[in-house]
């Protein structure tokens, strides 16, 4: 297997970034979980650590969704990339971005009055504002890496003016991506106001745009590892993402309920969120049928991963969504521990497994290898897959127990936290050692997939590795 | 359907449903500020401190943040404001089992916080957070309560002390309350409550009646 234009390997830049920011969440993820058994167990405390584990999160899928249009992009457009040097240093100012805002936070958590002093109207550490923490002037250096990354490559595509419906959608969904983080880059002085605006980004991101996203590159990778025709993954593309937008847009207003926004939200937001689900369904449908229909596998792992990453993407964003939108459930279970559940789960099988599957079925034509190993991919993959599931049990059975004592009974927050949800605390936090074994093996394989002689061993076509 | 038309179909009708939210967007916006009292300076001040200190890196407001500590929507009517003031300032001082660090929140920085907070309780909210449904239950029973336990469900004592194992664990277990002190000594507390125990973060209720004492007197004594 060989890249089809040496510009694709650029991805790799991209992908060992995001790797090692998946290490760093899932390890600050850990130290979150015992905080919640000793809250002064860590010299940060909680609300950086938590900061942490999120933008960690969210800048390392996006980072690995960047890698992924690297690669994408020029192979449909059958054209090398616009600019590899752009691309690097696109690259290097994300990098540096991320670098400065992480130290920002931690110097926040040492010195907390170190946020006092503004910059262009936000603290200049943190933005204290939930997800989207990091100050404005790193807003901008974002910003501008976003654009350089668009922009190199619509002009990738403009130079062949090849267009598909991979290449299409998947610049679609980016674009709309760089313009949904505007709605976040302002200052009201309604409470109100401010979380309308930012649930733009947030909802807009996670159930409209990173779903195109989502949808564009499954319809790839069906193509790349069973050689599914095109014109049969996109035809299916094109009716998930027309789904995820047309319920995702307006299912916005399930996060509008109870934040003081008009009424009719209740009705808007009831029914389009509670149809959110069919458009993942639909993706599952999608992957099952066509692998079924060609079975020419080129790449078993990456195939096991993409359809993985279906089923996922269903259960956590689908399922563990659905149960708590209808506003009649949600009154009781608004912030409460069931929308932590629905969260992990969501990004783990919606996102986190689409940017590996992406690795795997990508990375042995970076590295220029034939055939791989699976096995550590595989380990990797029970490990973190089976510690998820528990880490979402326990988390859920804390929030029934939350909902219950808290919502129906009366009692106080902090009596439930600590004396009737203290065990699911401690499993959690065990399973979250387990997902640590998992990350740890991944990365091992991500560091190591053709490049030891050992994985030529495994195989008689070592001859044909370059 | 072509390829096409479904590509068609995507655009124009992902389009379609954008313009509408931004309509129902404009429509909202419109609204927003009829729901909720007007933002003074002191509330844009105090909001702006909730961000300096990402204080939604642990709690949540309206719901929405971290699920680490306790929810602020409805916090001014749950505790006294003496009580926030000092509990923001130093919160071991007044809740030795919290687990809030001292973040160096000034004394003036405190009273912005909590004119916002006061501001974001009174926010039109579609009625949540709900009201717990048993205590609702049994505050509507046809259970007859004396005039004292009225005014100890009014005056929302529970929030910070418990009976019987229902209520808050900020403030003394009440449960056997009249066992350990006198009358007088419930009484007087009442009115200046620091008198009685030095540092104590309950707030005066010298405000009350005299009847209104005495009733409440008289429920938290037959406590044993």
């Amino acid at each position: 297997m060989m890249v089809k234009y040496e510009s694709q390997k650029i991805a790799q830049h991209f992908f060992t970034f995001g790797v090692l920011l998946f290490l760093v969440q899932v390890i600050v993820g850990i130290i979150a979980a015992l905080q919640f058994i000793w809250p002064n167990f860590f010299f940060l405390n909680f609300n950086i650590i938590r900061t942490l584990h999120i933008n960690a999160l969210v800048v390392w899928l996006l980072v690995g969704m960047m890698g992924a249009t690297y690669y994408v992009i020029p192979e449909e457009s059958d054209t090398e990339l616009w600019s590899v040097p752009l691309a690097k240093f696109q690259f290097w100012v994300t990098v540096g971005t991320i670098l400065l805002v992480v130290l920002g936070y931690i110097w926040m958590g040492i010195n907390p009055q170190a946020n006092s002093t503004r910059l262009f109207g936000t603290g200049i550490l943190s933005e204290g504002r939930e997800y989207i923490e990091a100050p404005r002037w790193a807003d901008f250096l974002i910003a501008l890496s976003a654009i350089l990354f668009l922009f190199n490559n619509f002009m990738t595509v403009l130079k062949t003016k090849k267009w598909t419906g991979i290449n299409g959608t998947l610049l679609a969904g980016l674009t709309f991506l760089v313009l949904m983080y505007i709605p976040g880059m302002f200052y009201t002085k309604s409470m109100v106001k401010d979380q309308f605006w930012w649930w733009w980004v947030v909802h807009l991101w996670v159930e409209g745009a990173w779903e195109i996203i989502a949808g564009a590159l499954l319809a790839f990778m069906l193509m790349k590892t069973i050689n599914a025709p095109r014109y049969v993954v996109e035809r299916w593309m094109y009716i998930e993402v027309a789904l995820v937008l047309f319920t995702g847009i307006l299912g916005t207003g399930h996060h509008y309920y109870w934040i003081g926004t008009p009424e009719y939200w209740l009705w808007i937001g009831g029914i389009f969120s509670s149809l959110e689900p069919i458009p993942l369904i639909v993706m599952v449908w999608d992957a099952f049928r066509t692998t079924g229909e060609y079975r020419t596998v080129t790449n078993k792992v990456g195939l096991f991963y993409a359809v993985a990453h279906s089923i996922f993407n269903f259960v956590g964003a689908g399922l563990w969504g659905v149960i708590h939108t209808l506003p009649q459930v949600n009154k009781w279970t608004h912030g409460t521990q069931i929308t932590t559940a629905h969260g992990h789960l969501a990004f783990y099988g919606a996102y986190v497994l689409l940017v590996l599957s992406m690795i795997y079925v990508t990375l042995p034509s970076i590295r220029g290898v034939k055939e791989f190993s699976g096995t550590r991919a595989y380990q990797a993959f029970w490990w973190m897959t089976i510690s998820m599931i528990f880490i979402v049990l326990t988390i859920t059975g804390a929030g029934i127990v939350q909902t219950t004592l808290e919502r129906l009974v009366g009692m106080e927050y902090s009596a439930v936290k600590m004396n009737y949800n203290l065990w699911f605390w401690i499993f959690r936090a065990l399973f979250g050692i387990g997902f640590l074994i998992g990350t740890a093996i991944f990365v091992i394989d991500f560091f190591t997939l053709g490049r030891t002689p050992v994985e030529i061993r495994y195989h008689e076509t070592a001859s044909e590795v370059t | 359907m072509s390829n096409k038309s479904l590509r068609n179909l995507f655009i124009f009708g992902s389009i379609g449903c954008f313009l509408i939210f931004v309509v129902l967007t404009f429509d909202t916006m419109g609204k927003i500020d009829r729901r909720a009292p007007q933002i003074t300076e002191e509330v844009n001040l105090g909001k702006k401190i909730w961000h300096k200190y990402d204080c939604i890196g642990c709690h949540t407001i309206l719901g929405n943040g971290s699920y680490f500590a306790p929810d602020l929507t409805k916090i001014v009517e749950k505790k006294p404001k003496e009580y926030l003031k000092k509990f923001l300032v130093n919160p071991k001082s007044v809740n030795p089992k919290s687990s809030m660090p001292v973040l160096g929140i000034t004394a003036d920085e405190a009273e912005h916080l909590i004119s916002f907070l006061e501001w974001i309780a009174k926010v039109d909210t579609n009625g949540w957070p709900p009201k717990p449904i048993l205590a609702k239950a049994s505050s509507t029973s046809s259970v007859e309560v004396s005039a004292g336990q009225k005014l100890y469900n009014d005056l929302n004592c529970s929030a910070c002390h418990m009976i019987n194992g229902v209520g808050g664990t900020i403030g003394p277990d009440l449960t056997h309350v009249g066992s350990r002190r006198t009358r007088e000594w419930i009484l007087d507390h009442f009115k200046n409550p620091d008198a009685y125990v030095p540092g104590s973060a309950m707030p005066s209720y010298g405000h009350l009646s005299e009847k209104e004492l005495n009733d409440l007197t008289d429920y938290i004594t037959s406590l044993k």
